[in-house]
């Protein structure tokens, strides 16, 4: 019989015949690699999960036109999307804002992509139903109080061209229905007092060029400017205006850090001329602070989870090896050399961490996965090198583990270990 | 004789136990660290999605945009409705006060600038200092409301510090509209007076806020003729996410039964800090910011979720860890247990004795592993959050509860395997 041959004998033997005390040992390992490999994947996939949550405050990139007399329509839209990634593309919402009367009195319209409103701004509230067909006209809380009309009422929207006059600048106007959203307070006032000084001079001898009748599928609540408005669909709003597709803003909710962001802006402004991106700072620079503390915070657990479990696992290696303190003294009494029965034992602990280690890497990623789907509802992406990584780390605390109990076994005169001292 | 005998096997076998201890010390510590860590994480998440600003606005009852353009061109006194300043110390009066970080209020008016552009300006607190009726006091205002903002030329205007009354911060747009840095003056004019507003700070705030002008609150009053008068408050307050009952209260509190409307009232929904806040504050409608209030629900319920999840398996983990260890300690003790047998000790001595050794040692290891991971838990919270972690009380019952219930489960399952076996058998070494 070969040495290998006996060497394998010996410690397969030792395996099978030790069996519940192995399965002790090897449940160790096992349960510490779980743990090794779940927390590392969940580490890792924690941040593009979570940035998916911090998508709920809206969009964190918008569009305007460059230059103040500049229009742009959906075509550059287009052009745009082609430098931010598909897959982080969460949502794009066009607006498109003119001033209206509803019931002769001026209110700020808004015609949308509703299915991309959703998308881009979750955190809105509808009393009601979302408008999904033409016709249909979605009413800002503050305007339905104002006018006092609920889900279900119809109504009649007239537009007038000459009217429209102080709200075709654009920038201005798209920046007070963009960016008043993000502020907390109602402080469109400043640019609609212009449109309202408008509307007070030509009130008197007001000819609508047209006019359209809608119902009112819900009403918007959001506590901040949106509901000083009425939402109505891009073509509903085309169609009253007559004709022309401008656009006055486009909002972009595209999950991705701060960096990349930045980067997509500049790309956009360097080569979509008709636009120009703006990061929504309060988003942006919010997320990343809040980001930050988060990603550190699973750090530190999962390092401190590792190191304890991992002291762990290495102590109850080392119960089981001591224990065998008497069966090194017999092997050594009948003549085996300190390296073969360092070999043996190291060899066991070895297979044990190898064994325990890929059955943990595999529990650790169902448990990972079963965690993702319970709190995000999204399926964790596999980190192939975690395997690896896992049998190694297993591998090596076992053997550190047996290694100590092992030596010092060895070290001691064998009639002495054999008596039980 | 039952004492002397576990005196004796701590003092023979000290190393064994003290093995024992330090794993069982290991996993309790785990469980202390992760669960203090659970506990707390809600709360500190929380602090820091302040960073997105108020969740709550106040605005005045009968003020809407739709009335106002109808007033702009007279009779703004009369019919424009305001909130009072001298009433803004009395939301840090409310039952929820704690769970008010920051507010700030505001006073709005347009003023024309010498280019002859129309521009926004805005009366706020930027680090007011407020003594409160209760005694506290408390520094609050915008500089915690816009942490966003990017400072760009100058600094942050403080308020305490700043001695000319004049002291304004200007958006980025208006500086380099008009061509002004940090350092500079700035004539304003509006219907009621005009002053040089000394540029202290240019920000850079990505919303039209850049095309505005933040001064301190008296002087935009002055300007505006609405002395002791504001238009908004925002206040950012520490909420619970909402629930059914949240979502019913807000609708309409008074539909609510007295045992429903108490539970409400109590917790920090943000639809009862809002309406505690109506309370407070003569004719005001206080409504949550949906953009923040909504995704911070959502946020914190998904971190604490998480936290859940991590602490669970850790706890699995180090439960069944101590387990392994106090099975493997018991299964090598079979050759004491054997010769108690031979000469004759009942079995459920002996169970006795390994019992209580198991769970003596248990018990010193549980108590060093709890004062050890709630050091974890501070090194978690300073190093992550710059806060110490609360030290919560039901923690310790659960540890100990744990700590027990998994030595005796490692320990029972191998006693009662060992008491089957025949001590002939045992002794001989099988």
């Amino acid at each position: 019989m070969t040495k290998q041959k006996m060497f394998l004998r010996m410690i397969t033997a030792s395996l099978v015949r030790r069996r519940s005390r192995m399965l002790v040992a090897l449940l160790a390992i096992a349960v510490g690699a779980t743990i090794l490999s779940g927390l590392v994947t969940i580490y890792y996939d924690v941040p593009r999960q979570m940035g998916a949550e911090f998508r709920n405050y809206g969009a964190n990139m918008i569009l305007v036109p460059s230059g103040n007399d500049a229009a742009f329509n959906m075509d550059a839209v287009e052009e745009t999307l082609g430098y931010i990634k598909p897959d982080q593309l969460v949502g794009v919402a066009p607006y498109r804002y003119e001033t209206v009367r509803i019931h002769e009195q001026p209110i700020v319209a808004a015609g949308t992509d509703m299915e991309g409103a959703k998308a881009t701004s979750p955190y809105w509230h509808i009393n009601g139903a979302w408008p999904d067909a033409a016709g249909d006209i979605l009413l800002g809380q503050k305007v339905a109080d104002q006018l006092g009309l609920k889900p279900g009422d119809t109504l009649t929207v007239s537009y007038a061209a000459e009217e429209a006059e102080p709200a075709a600048e654009p920038k201005t106007d798209a920046q007070a229905g963009e960016t008043n959203r993000l502020d907390a307070a109602s402080q469109a006032e400043g640019q609609e007092e212009s449109g309202a000084d408008e509307a007070q001079t030509t009130g008197e001898d007001y000819v609508p060029d047209a006019s359209l009748d809608m119902m009112v599928t819900g009403i918007l609540e959001t506590g901040g400017s949106e509901e000083e408005y009425v939402y109505l669909s891009m073509e509903d709003l085309n169609g009253l205006t007559g004709g022309s597709d401008k656009l006055d803003v486009v909002e972009l909710s595209v999950s991705a850090d701060q960096s990349e962001l930045k980067q997509y802006g500049s790309d956009i402004e360097n080569n979509v001329d008709d636009v120009t991106p703006r990061l929504v700072k309060r988003v942006t620079e919010s997320e990343s602070t809040v980001l930050t503390k988060l990603q550190a915070l699973v750090f530190l657990v999962t390092a401190v989870v590792l190191v304890l479990t991992m002291i762990c696992v290495a102590t109850t290696m080392t119960a089981a090896v001591t224990e065998r303190r008497k069966e090194i003294g017999l092997r050594k009494a009948l003549g085996a050399s300190n390296r073969s029965i360092i070999g043996e034992f190291m060899g066991e602990g070895l297979l044990l961490g190898g064994v325990g280690g890929l059955i943990g890497a595999g529990l650790g990623f169902a448990f990972a996965q079963a965690v993702s789907m319970k709190v995000f509802n999204s399926s964790i992406t596999f980190q192939p090198l975690l395997l690896p990584v896992t049998i190694v780390v297993s591998v090596l605390v076992a053997g550190c583990a047996c290694l100590l109990p092992v030596k010092s076994a060895t070290e001691v005169d064998p009639a002495v270990v054999l008596k039980g001292e | 004789m039952f004492f002397r005998m576990i005196r004796g096997a701590f003092v023979r076998q000290k190393g064994k136990m003290l093995m024992i201890a330090l794993t069982i010390a290991l996993g309790a510590s785990l469980a202390t660290a992760m669960l203090n860590v659970m506990l707390d994480v809600g709360d500190k998440i929380n602090q820091e999605l302040k960073t997105y600003g108020a969740n709550i606005t106040v605005v005045p009852k009968s003020s809407s945009v739709l009335n106002n353009l109808y007033e702009v061109e007279g009779g703004e006194e009369a019919q424009e409705a305001f909130l009072r300043e001298d009433e803004l110390g009395k939301i840090k009066t409310i039952f929820w006060a704690f769970n008010i970080v920051d507010f700030a209020p505001f006073i709005d008016t347009t003023a024309d600038l010498d280019s002859g552009e129309e521009v926004r300006l805005v009366g706020t607190w930027f680090n007011h200092h407020l003594d409160l009726p209760t005694g506290e006091m408390l520094d609050t205002g915008v500089a915690n409301l816009r942490t966003w903002w990017d400072i760009s030329d100058g600094v942050w205007l403080d308020e305490q510090a700043e001695s000319d009354p004049n002291a304004a911060m200007i958006g980025a747009m208006v500086a380099r509209r008009e061509g002004v840095g940090a350092g500079d003056t700035l004539h304003v004019k509006t219907r009621y007076g005009e002053a040089d507003l000394k540029v202290v700070g240019v920000f850079d705030a990505g919303s039209d806020e850049d095309e505005e002008i933040y001064a301190p609150m008296d002087l935009v009053q002055a300007l505006s003729d609405t002395d002791g008068y504001l238009t908004s408050i925002e206040v950012s307050a520490l909420t619970t996410p909402d629930n059914e009952l949240a979502i019913k209260a807000a609708k309409d509190p008074s539909a609510l039964s007295v045992s429903q409307y108490e539970t409400w009232y109590c917790t920090a929904y943000v639809s009862s800090i809002c309406y505690q806040i109506q309370e407070v504050i003569t004719d005001s409608v206080a409504s949550p910011v949906r953009q923040v209030a909504d995704s911070e629900g959502a946020i914190l319920e998904k971190t604490e979720f998480l936290m859940v999840l991590i602490t669970i398996l850790s706890l699995v983990g180090s439960g069944l860890g101590i387990c392994n260890l106090v099975t493997a300690s018991v299964m090598e003790r079979s050759n004491e247990i054997g010769l108690l047998k031979a000469i004759g000790a009942k079995d459920s001595a002996i169970s006795g004795i390994v019992l209580t050794e198991i769970v003596l040692t248990g018990i010193v290891g549980a108590v060093i592993g709890y004062f050890v991971g709630f050091g974890f838990a501070q090194i978690i919270g300073h190093t992550v959050f710059g806060s110490s972690i609360e030290m919560k009380a039901m923690v310790i019952p659960i540890v100990a509860m744990l700590t027990v219930a998994v030595t005796l489960a490692g320990s029972i399952p191998a006693i009662r395997m060992l008491l089957r076996l025949r001590p002939a058998e045992v002794l001989h070494g099988r």
